[in-house]
């Protein structure tokens, strides 16, 4: 017997993102979801940020990787929660995944929780977690053309932080084409030049998090 | 590779509706993958044949069939208004350059129907 159904193969997704929503909003917490190809930088930017906001509010993070507890262990040695999703396999975070471990965190007393996505341009860029924020890193030695290449994690980004500006002496990168290459794909995201390592730019990028908790809060 | 997850899904959402039926075997399932839904056909037919195989899914057995329509791009381009096939998500016009046209379809990825006895 044949039986119609008609169902959105991603609706369990789509429900989970919007239960995760809910939760985010009715605790008031500020939640990026922070993507990039693996050994952009994620994990830095977010150590160097925990490190500057610590005194401000309070962070945690929910990090996604294939395998190890690595990049959680690095979040709690700078004393902020650190849950770490071990995807055996996948190669992004789903919104499913989120929802089993925020038992984990107690989001009354977060402010603002970063979710660092399995490093991927292309998989995680399809997943809406329920996040407030989507931001991808992309590394100078990567080269421009990543943005072209991926365009859908360009195009539902809203922000693009360049890592490893202190690199650029070294490797071939070229700014001003990135920021065309971007307007080009997605008009509005905007691009901003950061060094994790030197903290370059970091101002700008704390302050965005800032005006974005501002906006949450406010809601 | 997403598409073993949301082939999961999919097998998911079927089995619960057939036992609601009573089915004891689903014969075969049908999806309808837009061009622009970023799910590859023959990764998801390899899902299928995986999922079959682990014995995970007790109502797919050897025989069970994935059968897939696919659903063409079309997008709307917002300037000269002609309507074309678009090769990716970012829909680019072919006579006036101008991207971001309006897709039209081939975002579809859905269950269609299944068929159990």
């Amino acid at each position: 017997m044949k039986v119609t159904l008609n169902r959105n193969v991603m609706e369990n997704n789509d429900e989970a993102a919007a239960f995760n929503r809910d939760l985010f909003n009715k605790t008031q917490t500020l939640v990026i979801n922070l993507m990039s190809s693996p050994g952009a930088g994620k994990t830095t930017i977010l150590e160097k940020t925990i490190g500057a906001l610590s005194g401000e509010f309070r962070m945690a993070v929910i990090e996604g990787d294939i395998a190890t507890e690595r990049d959680a262990d690095r979040i709690r040695a700078l004393g902020a929660p650190a849950v770490q999703i071990a995807t055996e396999g996948e190669c992004h975070l789903d919104p499913r995944m989120v929802a089993k471990v925020l038992p984990e965190i107690d989001l009354d007393t977060v402010d603002i929780l970063f979710i660092e996505n399995v490093g991927n341009l292309v998989c995680p860029s399809e997943f809406d977690l329920g996040q407030n924020h989507r931001v991808v890193v992309l590394s100078t030695p990567e080269g421009n053309d990543k943005i072209p290449k991926y365009p859908l994690m360009f195009h539902v980004t809203e922000l693009a932080l360049i890592n490893k500006i202190d690199l650029i002496p070294y490797v071939a990168f070229d700014m001003d084409k990135a920021e065309k290459d971007l307007s080009g794909i997605n008009p509005k995201s905007r691009l901003l030049p950061v060094s994790a390592k030197t903290g370059e730019g970091f101002e700008t990028w704390l302050n965005w998090i800032k005006d974005a908790y501002q906006a949450c809060v406010k809601q | 590779m997403h598409e073993m997850g949301l082939m999961e899904d999919a097998i998911q959402i079927v089995s619960e509706d057939a036992e609601k039926h009573g089915f004891r075997n689903i014969d075969s399932v049908t999806l309808i993958v837009g061009d622009l839904s970023n799910v590859l056909p023959d990764a998801l037919q390899f899902a299928f044949e995986a999922i079959k195989r682990s014995g995970e899914s007790p109502l797919l057995s050897a025989q069970t069939r994935l059968d897939l329509i696919r659903e063409r791009g079309r997008a709307k381009c917002t300037v000269c208004e002609i309507e074309y096939e678009p090769t990716q998500y970012l829909a680019i016009c072919p006579e006036c350059g101008m991207p971001f046209g309006v897709l039209l379809s081939g975002e579809t990825f859905k269950i269609e129907s299944y068929e159990g006895s």
